[in-house]
């Protein structure tokens, strides 16, 4: 078994060389090696995975590790290359082999017709290596090392269509933003090796225990700074919804299902140095739930169907480091995996869409597509009723354990804005719905004769995500409060439940947890009607146009928050003032700091040297007598001197 | 015969020593330098004079002849030879002149301090050598230096003569 | 006073002090070689003060300031022939006229 595990994460890297080498002879047939790549790794995976979910040996209960060989065997500072697999591994691995397969099946149809197919397969391949090098890894660096490789990734592929400028600039500002986070995450991992002395993840956390207060704070402070970044949440959540300029695959696999995860299961894997430090646990649920609210606000007014689901992304993810931060660790999990499926259906849905109405991405052209394009209607469909939190989907499970132990662990407040954005994330989704498949079809007349539906490799992907969007929920997640995830994650967070201390009440279907479950379901029934009523509706016999007049007098009536919802609350513009203005003039003062003080310095010395050697030069005359009064003043010292010192 | 107090002895060297002083001060301001090399000449002079005094009768005689009729001569022929016509109008001093003066007074003063503080085993009153204890000394004590001394003037004779030879005597 | 030897010691400074002026203040050449005879002289005076106050050195003085007197003989030519070798390519006896080597 333990020769298997490398081997996940060494076929797409193999992928990528092969490609990379000769993907531009094959043209068209350059997806046969990564593809295939894909596949075998998700095979294998899978047979890893089922070993370790049925704790089989040499699992046990804890995991296992496999060291490759030592990387950087420097004296005292110790690195080995080695991945560990345990159960926490095994749940992401089930989301991004998945997912990973399935889009490079949909991206044989869909970029077919790119010039650039092979360095497309190249790049995806790449990104398989690097996420799945990043979940493998047994040690901080190699994490890291990871980390950037997948920024990497996603670099080349938000900017894959690099003629366009906004590509190239959207690629460009996810690399940044991500940087800024990667600092402080490296600053993290410096501060564990000071602190600990050892990077390696086991050890790590075994120690974790004997550090101060203070010390164990900043630096689950420092690790949560890399997944700001990573996972864009508030205030470094500018990147997400530029990144949609790359092809539609790239959104569904890196920015929906797979980098974006990546924070949420740093957290989740460092989760006794948080479980150590409450307070920086209370600060991740804080920026969670905001960055929750911010985006499903923002998604409101979107016109891209892209970034109305970049913007719910953004939101869902928010979702997961709140559950993070009030102590819901396997619920996280749970939303992560449950959220990889049915966002990575939508946006392979949305990409259907784009597809069918030859490249139109805003909405506002859309409409009545329900007939056209029937498979793609029913999986969005899917997907958006299991985003909402309607049972018995995915999403129902997984959101509804977040808010319940958010409301049962304390954090009332975390929960009620919790609450209204489930509401949010209806209304939203449901709007989404309506603009592009009920209703009259505001198509470009042009256009609208060659709505087709997509060929098989696009939609059997669709229909194959499909599945798990309908039962994971149910498989994973029931009985409520207990389940199978639940068992499986159980020795992965019991130091932190532990600390924690939390009383262990069971689940009261007739108790709270009813209640709570019923307040939840109602709210995102409220957020659905509410959208039919607005936006139109054609389902099971219910039918009714959509009202843009109303929709015009609802916006009209709150005029500021409408604008600042279209305008993405001014962030970038906010970011543009301070870092690119502001700092650009301090960066000037530093310019001018360098070249007046410092090389003035440097010069003036210089310029100091050459003054005295030329003043110094005049005592040089030339003349015997100017050299004779020199030896005459020199004698008279001399004598002095002696005639003082000899006279004491 | 004592003249205001002082014997005769003072009176003869305050007299030689103010026209000494004096005429040196005349060598080193005078703008014609011809009255400078006159000056000399006096200077010279009043030194041998003062030779008489200290009772060495046979060095202040080759003072008399040895410089003044020697040298002095000598730097008379020079100033002659290399006298030009623009001689009156130009400026007697060097830019530094200030100064020099300076070092010179600070430098007798340092000179006379040391002297006059240093105990240097004098006896109260002149001694005299004589001539033939002298001769004595110059040719059985100190004949080296002396044939030394007289190869050095054939030596410097045949050089000032190479030297200031007319036709493209070089000077290196 | 003339029975002290620190007055003609004294007096001697004072010529040797005169003599240094003269050598670094004047611009002719020739004057500087007159200077230069003062200092000499200056020197003799002193030697010859000696011998006459101090015992040890009472005939060995007047051998001192012969050789001496020989010796800036032998200069005085020297430099005279000097001069006026130099004066007759440069036309002028003024020593900061010489000035072909300066830049």
């Amino acid at each position: 078994m333990e020769t298997l595990i490398p081997l996940i994460a060494a076929l797409p890297l193999g992928g990528f060389a092969f490609t990379a080498l000769f993907g531009r002879r094959l043209g068209k047939r350059a997806f046969v090696v990564p593809v295939l790549a894909v596949v075998a790794s998700w095979l294998i995976a899978m047979v890893v995975v089922y070993g370790a979910l049925t704790g089989q040996e040499p699992f046990g209960e804890h995991g296992v590790g496999v060291h490759l060989w030592t990387w950087i065997p420097a004296g005292a500072f110790q690195v080995d290359f080695g991945f560990f697999v345990d159960n926490l591994t095994a749940c992401l691995l089930i989301v991004v082999t998945t997912i990973g397969m399935l889009v490079h099946i949909y991206s044989i149809g869909y970029m077919s017709h790119d010039r650039g197919y092979w360095r497309f397969f190249a790049y995806l391949n790449l990104f398989m290596f690097s996420m799945l090098l990043l979940v493998l890894a047994d040690n901080f660096l190699l994490v890291f090392a990871g980390w950037e490789l997948v920024g990497l990734s996603s670099y080349l592929l938000i900017g894959f269509w690099y003629g366009r400028r906004s590509a190239a600039l959207a690629a460009k500002k996810a690399f940044i933003v991500n940087r800024v986070g990667d600092v402080g995450f490296a600053l993290g991992i410096m501060a564990i090796w000071v602190n600990l002395g050892t990077l390696n993840i086991r050890e790590v956390l075994e120690r974790i225990g004997t550090l101060d207060h203070t010390t164990v704070t900043i630096i689950a402070l420092l690790v949560f700074a890399g997944a700001v970044g990573k996972s864009a949440q508030f205030p470094l959540h500018v990147w997400l919804p530029d990144a949609m300029e790359g092809p539609t695959p790239v959104s569904a696999l890196i920015h929906a299902a797979t980098m974006v995860n990546a924070g949420v299961y740093l957290i989740a894997r460092t989760n006794p140095i948080f479980a150590h430090a409450p307070e920086a646990m209370v600060f991740v649920a804080a920026i969670g739930i905001f960055t929750a609210i911010l985006a499903a606000s923002i998604a409101f007014t979107q016109t891209d169907i892209k970034r109305v689901l970049a913007y719910s992304t953004l939101s869902q993810l928010g979702y997961m480091f709140a559950a993070l931060g009030v102590g819901a660790w396997t619920a996280a999990i749970f939303h992560l995996m449950t959220h990889g499926f049915f966002k990575g259906l939508l946006f392979l849905d949305s990409g259907s869409v784009i597809h069918a109405v030859d490249g139109e991405q805003d909405m506002r052209r859309m409409g009545g597509l329900k007939n056209k394009i029937p498979i793609t209607y029913a999986t969005m469909f899917i997907g958006s009723v299991a985003i909402s939190g309607i049972p018995p989907l995915a999403g129902f499970f997984s959101k509804d354990e977040i808010l319940g132990e958010a409301f049962k662990n304390g954090f009332v407040l975390v929960w009620a804005i919790g609450l209204l954005v489930a509401g949010m994330t209806a209304f939203y989704m449901f709007r989404l719905m309506g603009l592009t498949f009920w209703g009259k079809s505001r198509v470009d007349p042009e256009v609208e004769p060659h709505i087709h539906e997509s060929p098989p490799s696009m939609t059997i992907p669709l229909i194959l995500l499909a599945i798990p969007t309908l039962f994971i929920g149910l498989v994973l997640g029931w009985p409520l409060g207990g389940g199978l995830l639940k068992t499986w994650l159980e020795p992965v967070f019991q130091d932190a439940v532990e600390l924690a201390a939390r009383p262990e009440t069971a689940f009261t279907f007739m108790g709270i947890d009813g209640a709570l479950v019923i307040a939840s379901v109602a709210v995102a029934a409220i957020g659905i009607v509410f959208a039919w009523a607005l936006f139109g509706v054609e389902f099971l016999g219910i039918r009714r146009a959509g009202n843009p007049d109303r929709v015009r007098a609802l916006a009209a009536r709150v005029p500021f928050l409408y604008r600042a919802s279209l305008n993405k609350w001014w962030f970038d513009e906010l970011y543009d003032l301070l870092f690119i203005r502001i700092g650009g003039r301090v960066a000037a003062s530093m310019w001018w700091f360098d070249r007046a003080i410092v090389d003035g310095t440097v010069n003036g010395i210089g310029a100091l040297t050459a003054d005295a050697g030329r003043g110094l030069r005049r005592v040089q005359t030339g003349r015997v007598q100017n050299y004779a009064l020199g030896i005459a003043i020199g004698l008279i010292v001399m004598a002095g001197g002696y005639l003082v010192i000899a006279g004491r | 015969m004592p003249f205001i107090g002082l014997g005769w002895d003072d009176v003869l060297f305050l007299l030689f020593a103010t026209i000494m002083i004096v005429a040196s001060l005349a060598v080193v301001t005078m703008r014609d330098i011809i009255r400078c090399g006159l000056a000399l000449m006096v200077a010279l002079g009043a030194v041998a004079g003062m030779f008489v005094l200290l009772g060495a009768p046979l060095v202040a005689a080759a003072e008399v002849l040895v410089y003044i009729g020697g040298i002095t001569v000598l730097i008379l022929f020079a100033i002659m030879l290399t006298q030009s016509k623009a001689a009156p109008a130009r400026l007697v001093f060097q830019t530094q002149a200030v100064p020099a003066a300076i070092a010179a007074i600070v430098f007798a003063i340092i000179i006379a301090i040391t002297v006059t503080a240093t105990d240097w085993g004098a006896v109260t009153s002149r001694l005299e050598t004589a001539t033939d204890a002298l001769a004595r000394l110059l040719f059985r004590d100190y004949v080296l230096p002396f044939e030394i001394v007289s190869v050095l003037l054939l030596a410097a004779v045949i050089g000032g003569v190479f030297l200031a030879r007319r036709e493209g005597g070089d000077p290196s | 006073m003339s029975n002290s030897l620190d007055a003609y010691l004294v007096l001697a400074g004072i010529i040797f002090a005169i003599g240094t002026f003269g050598f670094l203040a004047r611009r002719n050449a020739i004057s500087m070689l007159m200077s230069i005879e003062l200092m000499l002289n200056a020197v003799n005076l002193a030697i010859i003060a000696f011998g006459s106050f101090v015992q040890s050195l009472q005939g060995a003085s007047s051998v001192i300031a012969l050789v001496v007197m020989a010796v800036a003989a032998a200069e005085a030519t020297v430099g005279l022939a000097i001069v006026i070798a130099i004066y007759r390519n440069r036309r002028t006896p003024l020593v900061d006229e010489y000035d072909t080597l300066r830049q």
